[in-house]
């Protein structure tokens, strides 16, 4: 484009020939040898990548398939109280040995998992669902709905959680719905705050405010572009509150605030194998060993969604 | 080219910004130009000067603070949902970062084809055959139809977002910048393909940019920009030729000649000092806190826009006396 | 700032006032009866007398008025149910030193060990002593504090007897719960102090020191931990804050007679004005202690104070 550069002189005149058109010709044999991936399919290639978050991966689906299917295995009830065989050691008959009343340990271990599990899944539930929502909104909406939502997540987040969980789950007595409700109560705070953070940055992305001149509708521009740029971090973010919400199940139930017997929990478990920790250290083992390794394939899961879906890493 | 139908009228049009509880960004602050049909408008200026805005608000993006934009004999502010749509449809826009402008989930077919889902304009074979027409009229292979951005080097992103302006056969496209984030040999490229689009295609262009040697290239008339407003809008070969505000002399004295004997006896003006903030602006004459030729009356009173020879106009108090 | 400071801490009295509020509430909603344990069998008089001594009389309305009458007056709690004769500020006075003596002790272990450990596991990235200390990290995380904590009485106290079980008093006592406190702490600031050093060691101005012939000890020191500090600070104010909370479990593993026993048996025994004063102390030192914090930041990082002055 050097002729152009004279234009400050008088003497030089441009004219339309002195220009060569380079056109699109030769352009099309730039070509992209690399195989074509969906963008799920490059995150679900890097996942793959990482062995540890595949050990996680396979981790979770051995603990799943094992407080389910568990106890037919065994044959046993997890209630049934067998006098003649009480605090057995671990041995072929009770895999993970018997309680103070004689329960099968890995039948009761595989029963309050379920709980444990459930609960956890249904607190990141409800708390990814109002989280969102809020989040979504106060991005979306903005100035006066947008200050209000962040004014209640400033004063819930300045609630002590611990002290607000304790108190509902001791007012509403103990149930699973209860424990769920204390716990999402306070939760979603962080949530709500991410998504709206997700929000606001894609709202002012080039390729929004192009479907907005293209003239998509506000369903079009959620469904198709927010929605899936925020869908990978808000993956992350649940995979790494599970194991939050059964730690706090087994803090609950340890202080006397969990499930209700006769139902059971992991944490109800190892509260109650921890009184008996001296000389029967397999009942507290076992429910402890099931917490540890849920939680395990949760972080090492989550670890490896947030690496694969890392932009910097993405070669 | 220019059969002086006028396609769209801006008149006094402003875009402010609230900032903080008493401060007002004035990005564009009482423009006026019309653009013709078929011909392209250039719009330069320093970065900040409000040129994006201004071309954002021209195709509805932002919502005018005050003042009009007339598309075709309406009014494109006061707009219900259904012609705002229609709007949409004959006004289109290319980005300046081939980066952030498309989106990183969809793949180039659904980003091209967004448009003609959005209007209905074709459906199952004929979209695709109207997809693949749009790849190969940008120069890009039809096999990168299922392919995604990231796959893609910046000026093949930059013509998936030009073949995405296209595919829903607009008259007027705004080019916010289209080559400056391009490495230099890419940017003819692009250039080149806007020309013979607008060619074969029949459109009207308002193309900004900060790169005085392509607005001229490409540009039948140009606007100077300088803190929200105009202070120079005429031919582009009269604005070269002629230059009148001592801005536009200033800029166009900064480009390079590749003549070493003329490049050493040219006089560069330097501009002093820093872009004065758009927040809350003092009156006056934007320019007169760098301008050397600056009197009292600049600080005082802001020029307005005069026609002061045919289809020359200048915004400086100092220009008619002269 | 001080237009800051004054809105946070307006705010802050406001949540203080919602709490208050609701769980006097709450609690007086609670299913249960606080006094029946302790009345029992008594005869249905003396049962009246001691209902008309905690006010339990009166309806709900005018007793939530009587206690933030006597709160905000005298600043006291009210006298527990279970324990006659001492109220719940008595309670406070005499234990919270306990639970602040171990939250204190441990968030020192947790932040000097996390970050050294961090630094080491960064700086020898991919080396066999970064790989160790991420495997450890990666298991203290998983592991809930309650389990570390029977795990060290099992074994280092009970098998191999190297300190006490439980019981209070002595250094030795410090010893266990401390340690089962402090690792999980330890481990997640291990953790961002590695990825924090990472993402700092990868900056300009650290191939500029490298190449300007910074000596690596200055580089590690002048350069490096200043920046990778400032995310680690800004973890500190919540954990602050939790300092009591974490000591719930612990302090009744234990047998602490930490405030966080005392709240966990006071949850257990339905004695309720006990819950309603040690929540409202806990709520008023997180409420300060996230004031503080939010403060400090700003002291702390440079780029935030800048950004506050240009407002």
């Amino acid at each position: 484009m050097n002729s152009n550069t004279g234009i400050c002189e008088d003497n030089v005149i441009l004219t339309d020939d002195m220009f060569e058109r380079i056109g699109t010709k030769g352009l099309s044999s730039e070509q992209i040898n690399k195989k074509s991936l969906t963008y799920w399919g490059d995150v679900w290639r890097r996942f793959k990548k990482n062995k540890l978050a595949l050990v996680g991966l396979v981790l979770l689906v051995v603990v799943i398939l094992t407080i389910y299917l568990g106890p037919l295995v065994s044959g046993k009830n997890y209630q049934f109280m067998d006098s003649t065989a009480k605090d057995l050691k671990p041995n072929s008959e009770f895999w993970f040995g018997t309680d103070e009343m004689g329960r099968d340990i890995f039948t009761r271990v595989c029963v309050g998992g379920r709980i444990s599990i459930i609960i956890g899944l249904c607190c990141t539930l409800v708390m990814f669902t109002i989280g969102s929502l809020l989040g979504a909104i106060a991005g979306l909406k903005g100035g006066l709905i947008d200050n209000l939502i962040m004014r209640i997540c400033e004063f819930v987040g300045n609630l002590p959680y611990l002290i607000i969980v304790v108190i509902l789950s001791m007012v509403m007595g103990r149930s699973i719905f209860s424990l769920v409700f204390a716990m999402s109560l306070t939760s979603w705070v962080g949530t709500t705050r991410m998504v709206r953070g997700q929000i606001l940055q894609i709202k002012e992305q080039d390729y929004v405010q192009a479907a907005v001149a293209l003239g998509a509708n506000t369903k079009r521009i959620i469904m198709k572009h927010l929605l899936p740029n925020t869908l990978g971090i808000i993956m992350v973010t649940i995979t790494m509150s599970v194991p939050g919400f059964i730690f706090s199940e087994a803090f609950l139930s340890y202080i006397g605030l969990g499930v209700r017997p006769p139902e059971t929990s992991w944490g109800a478990l190892a509260s109650a194998g921890q009184q008996r920790l001296m000389f029967y250290p397999h009942e507290l083992f076992f429910p402890c060993l099931m917490i540890v390794a849920t939680i395990l394939a949760f972080h090492l899961i989550g670890d490896g969604l947030s690496d694969a879906l890392d932009p910097k890493l993405r070669k | 080219m220019q059969n002086n139908d006028t396609l769209i009228q801006v008149k006094n049009l402003k875009k402010y910004f609230k900032v903080g509880r008493n401060e007002t960004l004035k990005a564009v602050d009482g423009v006026s130009f019309n653009i013709y049909k078929g011909e392209t408008l250039g719009l330069v200026g320093e970065s900040g000067c409000g040129k994006t805005t201004c071309g954002k608000t021209v195709i509805g993006l932002y919502d005018a603070t005050d003042g009009n934009v007339i598309f075709d004999g309406v009014d494109i502010n006061n707009l219900n949902p259904k012609e705002k749509k229609e709007f949409t449809k004959r006004a289109q826009i290319i980005f300046q970062d081939p980066y952030s402008s498309l989106n990183p989930r969809m793949t180039v077919g659904d980003i091209i084809g967004e448009g003609i889902d959005i209007h209905n304009l074709y459906k199952g074979k004929e979209r695709q055959s109207k997809i693949y027409e749009l790849l190969e009229t940008v120069g890009l292979n039809m096999e990168h139809i299922s392919r995604f951005p990231h796959e893609f080097s910046g000026g093949q992103r930059q013509r998936i977002g030009i073949a995405r302006a296209l595919a829903i056969e607009p008259d007027f496209i705004v080019c916010d910048e289209p080559i400056s984030a391009l490495d230099v040999s890419i940017q003819a490229q692009i250039v080149n393909l806007l020309i013979e689009l607008q060619k074969k295609k029949n459109l009207t262009y308002l193309f900004i940019a900060h790169d005085l040697s392509m607005i001229k290239h490409i540009s039948d008339r140009v606007g100077v920009m300088y803190l929200g407003s105009l202070v120079e809008f005429t031919r582009s070969d009269e604005m070269y030729k002629n230059p009148l505000h001592p801005y536009t002399k200033a800029l166009l004295s900064a480009i390079p000649i590749p003549d070493p004997n003329v490049e050493r006896i040219k006089k560069r003006i330097p501009i002093e000092g820093e872009i004065p903030s758009p927040i809350n602006p003092k009156p006056g004459c934007r320019f007169a806190s760098r301008c050397k030729l600056a009197k009292e009356i600049c600080l005082k009173v802001m020029p307005p826009l005069v026609e002061v020879c045919n289809e020359h106009f200048v915004a400086c108090h100092r220009v008619k006396n002269s | 700032m001080l237009k800051f400071i004054i809105r946070r801490i307006l705010y802050a009295i406001i949540t203080l006032f919602l709490i208050i509020t609701a769980t006097f509430f709450l609690i007086a909603g609670a299913p249960g009866d606080p006094i029946a344990a302790k009345v029992g069998q008594m005869p249905e008089q003396a049962q009246e007398v001691i209902r008309a001594k905690y006010g339990l009389d009166k309806p709900v309305t005018q007793r939530y008025v009587l206690y933030m009458k006597n709160l905000l007056t005298t600043g006291d709690f009210g006298e527990s149910i279970i324990y006659t004769g001492k109220s719940a500020n008595d309670i406070i006075k005499d234990n919270a030193m306990i639970s602040a003596k171990i939250g204190i002790i441990a968030l020192a272990l947790q932040i000097t060990i996390g970050v050294f450990l961090g630094l080491v596991s960064a700086l020898n990235r991919e080396k066999i002593g970064d790989h160790i200390i991420r495997v450890c990290v990666v298991l203290a995380i998983c592991v809930p504090s309650f389990v570390f904590a029977a795990l060290l009485q099992y074994f280092v106290a009970f098998k191999w007897k190297l300190a006490p079980v439980f019981g209070w008093g002595e250094l030795k006592h410090y010893a266990l719960p401390v340690m089962a406190y402090a690792i999980g702490g330890i481990a997640s600031y291990t953790k961002y102090m590695r990825s924090s050093t990472l993402s700092v060691i990868g900056e300009d101005y650290i191939v500029t020191a490298k190449s300007k012939g910074c000596k690596k000890s200055r580089i590690v020191r002048k350069h490096i931990l200043r920046n990778s500090m400032i995310p680690i600070v800004t973890m500190i104010g919540p954990a602050v804050a939790g300092i009591f909370a974490g000591s719930f479990i612990l302090e009744k593993m234990f047998s602490i007679p930490g405030l966080g026993a005392y709240y966990v048996k006071a949850v257990s025994d339905n004695d309720y004005t006990m819950i309603i004063g040690l929540t409202i102390f806990f709520a008023m030192l997180y409420v300060a202690s996230l004031i503080v914090v939010d403060i400090l930041y700003g002291v702390v990082d440079p780029r935030i104070r800048i950004a506050k002055s240009e407002k």
